[in-house]
């Protein structure tokens, strides 16, 4: 059987409780802003095809977390199986964002000794008033946390949504070319499929999403 | 017989006059339709021996259809009676659960003819009641004690609307942070309306809006150690359905009081893994080649697991479905949470056995909603409970004792 995709990573939504992590995928995935979604019940998630340089597939895994705390025990073991994170914080929520140092060196200390690279999210950056953290923090705190970005994203007003998850992809990819991201057996964070085809746009096609 | 008249109709429509044939193009109920005809003035009359032959012919063919009728008209009849007998039945088997058993619960509950009987679908009219009399009421909550409980979340409802009064109810809960009482109240009030939001009677203005919210509130005051987790509002609903009030809340806390249903509501991490392990010791001695796709496919069993346990598959299956879940539930424990999932699996083995992983997760976590009753339930009855003698109970504390071997699909 044809593997209609090149590459797939493993991508886990991480944050404070409703900073939004629901909402962002579901925009992304299906397109819609949907205020009142079930909150997973432990874990969730979707599945859907990004395109580059237009003939390579990468399968992305999303992984979306549960809203309450005491469901996080569960969603460790996503972890492992993921290559990339989207970090998220509240921009309208301080306490959102001073929590987002412990997630992150939680998550690596989960992981080891795999890797895992962040795109730092401010959510509900629509929000005119009650702005609690600036874009500069959050620019300052990805930087000084290695991350890949700092993105201000809302998933109401539909800024930034596909940016977040193409800047991740696209980082994470440019790593793994550089050959600094290692492919093991027993690790599903990133997984090579199908060898790219240089010549073969027909791939696009049959490989069309197939989220829902 | 059948084969027969439906040759003579076959045979009397090969008819050469083809203008005949197409009068008849209406495809006639019986050969009655059929006209015996003398042959038209232009030609020649028949011999009388061969008008006496057709004639002969066509009374056999009358006779034939006039049997056939006589069959069709039995066969409505009999479905007929069978669909009043399987309404009698339904009937029957109200009067039998009201007048009979329940009145002599202790001595009968455990027969096997009030076990047979309980297996094909509890009629609702008596569902509530053997539901309440089966999760049973170890903890003893009265009805009373419920209406403190209400009273006291009510307080706090007001006292949440109202935060310069909160100050000093604040401190009096155990262990729990304003913070987390605050996402709790919240959660409670987002959940209630998306709970069987098709049946648009739990959101806001629905006739069982306040029920759900005070159970879920209540629940909150009786066991703060608890609170209010996702899923629950799911639970609370089905017995809200079934039941009144208080009894349903006496049920909800008996029911969340059960040892599955605490370490999947607590979450206690290594517990669940245990159960998910013992599942798994199921999964492989029943479906063994699934169990093998699986495994290659690294599917954990929590991916749709989690979901199915913790909603007692209200979510995940029709409500009418659902309700037989319980019913079995109730009588057989958790046990027949983990057989009901085998027989999902097994129903949809061939399907399952041809999908990758994505698909997998895809399917099992949106069950299709033409799924049958019998054909769900015939395929729970092949699932096999027995693993090397040993029974569900007896594989889980086995478990339990080495657990940190945890499950074999799961990776940590």
């Amino acid at each position: 059987m044809q593997v209609p995709w090149n590459f797939r990573f493993g991508i886990v939504i991480l944050g404070d409780s409703s900073v939004g992590k629901s909402s962002l995928l579901h925009r992304y995935t299906e397109g819609t802003f949907d205020e009142s979604r079930q909150s997973p019940l432990g874990i969730d998630f979707k599945v859907s095809n990004m395109y580059f340089d237009p003939d390579v597939v990468i399968k992305l895994l999303l992984w979306d977390t549960a809203g309450q705390e005491r469901f996080r025990s569960i969603c460790k073991s996503y972890m492992r199986n993921s290559v990339g994170c989207i970090l998220m914080f509240d921009v309208s929520q301080r306490q959102t964002f001073d929590r987002v140092r412990s997630w992150q060196q939680e998550v690596l200390d989960y992981v080891k000794p795999n890797p895992m690279f962040f795109v730092l999210v401010g959510h509900k950056c629509d929000l005119a008033v009650g702005r609690q953290v600036r874009k500069s923090e959050g620019d300052a705190l990805a930087k000084k946390l290695n991350m890949l970005a700092y993105l201000e994203v809302s998933t109401k007003e539909n800024i930034n949504v596909k940016e977040t998850f193409e800047t991740l992809t696209r980082g994470i990819y440019n790593l793994f070319q550089q050959g600094k991201i290692p492919t093991r057996g027993d690790w599903q964070g990133l997984t090579v499929g199908a060898t790219v085809q240089k010549e073969s746009p027909v791939t696009k096609k049959s490989a069309c999403c197939n989220c829902g | 017989m059948e084969y027969e008249g439906r040759s003579g109709q076959s045979s009397s429509s090969i008819s050469p006059k083809k203008n005949v044939r197409r009068n008849l193009d209406f495809e006639p109920l019986s050969t009655t339709a059929l006209i015996l005809e003398n042959r038209p003035a232009n030609l020649p009359a028949k011999p009388e021996e061969e008008a006496q032959k057709h004639r002969q012919e066509y009374e056999e063919m009358v006779a034939q259809a006039k049997k056939r009728e006589l069959k069709e008209a039995q066969k409505r009849k009999k479905q007929l009676e069978d669909r009043c007998k399987h309404e009698e039945s339904i009937g029957n088997a109200a009067l039998t659960w009201s007048q009979e058993i329940l009145p002599n619960w202790q001595s009968m509950c455990s027969s096997r003819r009030v076990r047979d009987l309980w297996w094909q679908g509890l009629p609702p009219s008596v569902r509530g009641k053997v539901w309440s009399l089966a999760i049973g009421n170890e903890l003893n909550i009265t009805d009373e004690l419920y209406n403190i409980c209400l009273a006291r979340a009510k307080e706090k409802w007001n006292a949440f609307v109202a935060p310069t009064a909160a100050a000093e109810t604040e401190n009096e809960d155990a262990g729990l942070s304003h913070a987390d009482r605050e996402a709790s109240l919240e959660l409670i009030k987002l959940d209630i309306s998306r709970t069987f939001p098709s049946l648009c009677i739990f959101q806001q203005g629905g006739p069982y809006h306040d029920v759900l919210h005070s159970i879920l509130g209540a629940y909150t005051c009786y066991r703060p150690d608890v609170g209010y987790v996702q899923g629950m509002s799911f639970i609370a609903a089905v017995l809200i359905l079934n039941m009144d009030t208080a009894d349903a809340f006496i049920a909800f806390a008996n029911l969340l009081n059960k040892p599955c249903q605490m370490a999947f509501y607590r979450v206690d991490h290594s517990l669940m893994l245990t159960y998910f392990a013992a599942f798994e010791v199921f999964f492989e001695e029943n479906l063994p080649k699934l169990f093998a796709h699986f495994k290659n496919n690294s599917l954990s069993s929590d991916i749709y697991l989690i979901d199915w346990i913790f909603t007692l598959y209200s979510k995940s299956l029709p409500l009418d479905i659902a309700c037989r879940v319980w019913d079995v539930f109730c009588r057989d424990g958790e046990e027949f949470l983990f057989r009901t999932a085998l027989g999902i699996l097994r129903l949809y083995e061939d399907i399952l056995t041809h999908m990758d992983f994505i698909h997998i997760a895809q399917f099992l976590t949106r069950l299709p909603d033409d799924i049958s009753a019998d054909e769900i339930f015939s395929s729970i009855t092949t699932i096999n409970m027995n693993s090397k003698n040993k029974k569900w109970a007896q594989v889980l504390q086995a478990l339990q004792k080495g657990q940190d071997r945890g499950s074999p699909l799961l990776k940590h």
